[in-house]
């Protein structure tokens, strides 16, 4: 194959401090700024009623249970068992008991669900505020421009995502167009913003935006079910204690160790 | 073994250092090779070509040497690591019971940051349950008995 | 030294936390006290970390301890300037500091009703149900610290230090059953616990030794407590606490063996037979011999143990070996 010489551009090297510059503080101003509108912004977390904290946490120990049931003696744990599951299955731990056995409340009507929406409503408007506002600063004073070339060759691929607002057929994908040193940098400050602020910081673009962990309490949940299913659980445990036969475990370990 | 390992890495470093700049200088010889080639390639595209092949690789000799000294390097700095951790519960466990603080020491000879002891103490001294008068009724009789 | 500072000083002898106090007026010297909230300021300074905080708590704890007031109530005020005063914990801090400045019994009452004030307000603030459990279990009132105790874990029965704390007190009203339920409780929660292993075997070897027990049951508690101790090395290398107790229950099984019952059979809880019991008997001795001479020769990495553990185990072995010799 013939190798085509390599493009050049003649770029004014003013695009450097009035283009490239600029937005790249722009944009990590932004994330500052961003960050400490959340730490403002955050509300504090909601105090948990007695009956709510405590329906949570006898769920939380109906598991302990269940995992941990081998450290137990066979009496105790036959013991903890019955209890425990006679407990779950009469709802004695529910937040509020009258209302088993009801389809869960909306979640739109919940107070305490609203709260969860409205912080989540906060946060995605300190993100895309100020990115609408970059792109459109962007696209107004510096859309067609080519501001640098990057110092390794890629595929023709990237070329609608480096060129974008460039429409230039033969360019080599190479350079770059202002809109989309935009985007790198909006994807790729995570690091510099983890420098400047901390690791867990909110102010990268998509720093939240990973799978949220599901919330095993939240509303929507029928802790009823959970219980029943966690009494389930806790019946077909076939009992078996780290107790026994530890001696004979003990002395053959420090037979061969 | 430390001054060993790191001379070892600074006998690395020095061996980069030797082949870096000769490395750099080489590429700025070639970048300035590609420009007169380029020049040249309106002339005839042909003749180029071979000349483009010719000037692209490095001399043996500078590559052999950065890869010895990267290689000497992770040697030294592996030499180099502290002692590693217990990852057996009970030989971790028993370390902790054992040696105390004594075993949490790092290579610079300081005692771990993150170094707790027995997590499992606290179940035990429970801090939440502190009975503060008790202990400073224990604390005034120990004064006095010194 | 602040590597000592970063664990509760609870378990401290009073030698170290004399030594950790008088540290105190240096530390909080050269500790920023106020970390400003300000973002400018913030991105020049050097982040704040949670360690300093947990220094400060520690530091509290034991300038309380040692009666060294004017340090503690510095640490209090960074805690409160930090946290503000109605974080639960800092409150929790608040009431201990009046407990410890409090001189009669009266003022005492007054901090008790100040706590029962805060925890109508909101029931679920858990360190101060703590605080309030600590303080009517050190006036004395048992039984209402022990109701206070249960009220907790009813509605947060994840809590293994409440467990613990149950445990204790039970033990010190002599209700050996109930303070092992409290510890099995505990190791449901931290099944890993080796330290709460030994701390069963303990309380069952005492709960045969006082005799308290149906006579019956001592053949399925020693049993047991054999178990725990065994299970406590095997989580443990070297657990000088772990083999002190197997040698003390293999002692009392071989010298005095409780007759077999049925109870224990079935519930896997027997005592193993005469050979495995010397086996066992003869490795507890072999390692509390090996722990106790390497500790007393200071070799390197065997200094981690407690003295007044190992001149215990010392008089244990001097003891049966006497006996074995007669």
């Amino acid at each position: 194959m013939a190798q085509l010489p390599p493009q050049t551009i003649q770029r004014d090297p003013q695009l450097f401090y009035w283009i490239l510059f600029p937005i790249t503080v722009v944009m990590i101003l932004t994330g500052i700024l961003r960050h400490y509108a959340t730490v403002l912004m955050a509300s504090p977390p909601k105090k948990v009623e007695q009956p709510a904290l405590k329906e949570q946490r006898s769920l939380m120990h109906g598991v302990a249970v269940r995992s941990n049931f081998h450290v137990l003696t066979a009496p105790s744990f036959k013991a903890r068992r019955e209890f425990l599951t006679t407990a779950f299955e009469s709802g004695a731990y529910l937040k509020d008991p009258e209302r088993r056995g009801q389809p869960p409340a909306n979640p739109m009507t919940d107070p305490g669900a609203m709260d969860g929406m409205m912080g989540m409503m906060k946060n995605n408007m300190a993100m895309m505020v100020p990115n609408t506002l970059i792109m459109s600063w962007i696209n107004t004073f510096f859309s067609g421009f080519v501001i640098l070339k990057l110092p390794f060759p890629i595929t023709i691929k990237f070329k609608s995502m480096l060129q974008a607002g460039v429409a230039t057929k033969e360019m080599d994908p190479r350079w770059m167009s202002s809109i989309s040193w935009y985007f790198l940098c909006y994807f790729g400050l995570q690091f510099v913003f983890n420098f400047l602020l901390g690791s867990d910081n909110d102010g990268a673009a998509d720093a939240g935006n990973g799978p949220q962990a599901p919330n095993m309490f939240g509303p929507g949940v029928d802790a009823d079910k959970q219980f029943q299913a966690e009494a389930e659980n806790l019946a077909v445990i076939k009992h078996y204690s780290v107790l026994d036969d530890v001696e004979q475990r003990l002395l053959e370990g420090i037979k061969t160790r | 073994m430390t001054w060993f390992s790191k001379s070892t890495t600074t006998f690395g470093f020095l061996l980069l250092a030797h082949a870096c700049p000769s490395s750099s200088c080489y590429s700025a010889y070639e970048h300035s090779a590609l420009q007169s080639h380029r020049a040249a390639s309106l002339s005839s595209l042909s003749a180029t070509t071979q000349q483009a092949a010719a000037s692209s690789s490095l001399p043996l000799d500078i590559s052999l040497e950065t890869i010895v000294a990267t290689v000497i390097i992770t040697l030294g700095l592996v030499l180099n690591t502290a002692k590693l951790r217990p990852i057996q519960w009970r030989v971790w466990a028993g370390q902790i019971e054992r040696a105390g603080e004594e075993g949490a020491r790092n290579s610079s000879g300081e005692i771990d940051k993150d170094f707790v002891g027995n997590p499992f103490k606290l179940l035990e001294s429970r801090p939440g349950f502190v009975d503060i008068r008790k202990q400073r009724k224990e604390f005034a009789e120990w004064v006095k008995q010194q | 030294m602040t590597s000592s500072l970063l664990r509760p000083p609870g378990h401290l002898s009073p030698a170290t936390a004399l030594q950790l106090s008088q540290q105190a007026p240096i530390i909080i010297k050269n500790s920023p006290g106020a970390v400003t909230a300000s973002a400018l300021s913030s991105l020049f300074s050097a982040p704040e970390t949670p360690e300093l905080w947990t220094i400060y708590e520690n530091l509290l704890l034991s300038c309380l301890r040692t009666g060294d007031e004017e340090s503690a109530h510095l640490c209090l005020g960074r805690l409160v300037n930090r946290f503000g005063d109605d974080n639960e914990r800092v409150m929790a801090l608040i009431g201990l500091m009046k407990e410890a400045d409090a001189t009669d019994d009266a003022t005492l009452e007054v901090v008790l009703k100040e706590y029962e004030a805060l925890l109508q307000e909101n029931p679920t603030n858990i360190p101060i149900v703590k605080r309030r459990v600590a303080l009517l279990r050190s006036i004395g009132r048992i039984s209402d610290a022990v109701t206070a105790l249960i009220g907790l874990l009813d509605f947060s029965p994840t809590d293994s230090e409440a467990w613990s704390e149950l445990s204790d007190i039970y033990f010190s009203q002599g209700l050996y059953s109930q303070a092992i339920f409290a510890l099995e409780e505990v190791l449901v929660l931290q099944p890993n616990a080796w330290n709460i292993y030994a701390r069963i075997g303990e309380l069952l070897l005492m709960s045969v030794k006082s005799g308290s027990g149906d006579q019956n049951d001592s053949a399925k508690q020693l049993g047991e407590a054999l178990k725990r101790f065994c299970r406590s090395i095997e989580l443990c290398d070297d657990y000088l606490r772990g083999y002190y107790g197997l040698k003390l229950t293999t002692t009392q099984l071989l010298n005095d063996p409780p007759k077999p019952s049925k109870q224990a059979e079935s519930d896997g809880l027997a005592p193993p037979n005469l050979s495995t019991l010397q086996k066992l008997d003869g490795l507890a001795t072999e390692k509390l011999g090996e722990i106790t001479r390497r500790f007393t020769a200071g070799e390197k990495g065997w200094q981690g143990f407690d003295e007044a553990e190992i001149a215990a185990a010392k008089e244990l072995l001097e003891k049966s070996s006497s006996t074995t010799v007669r």
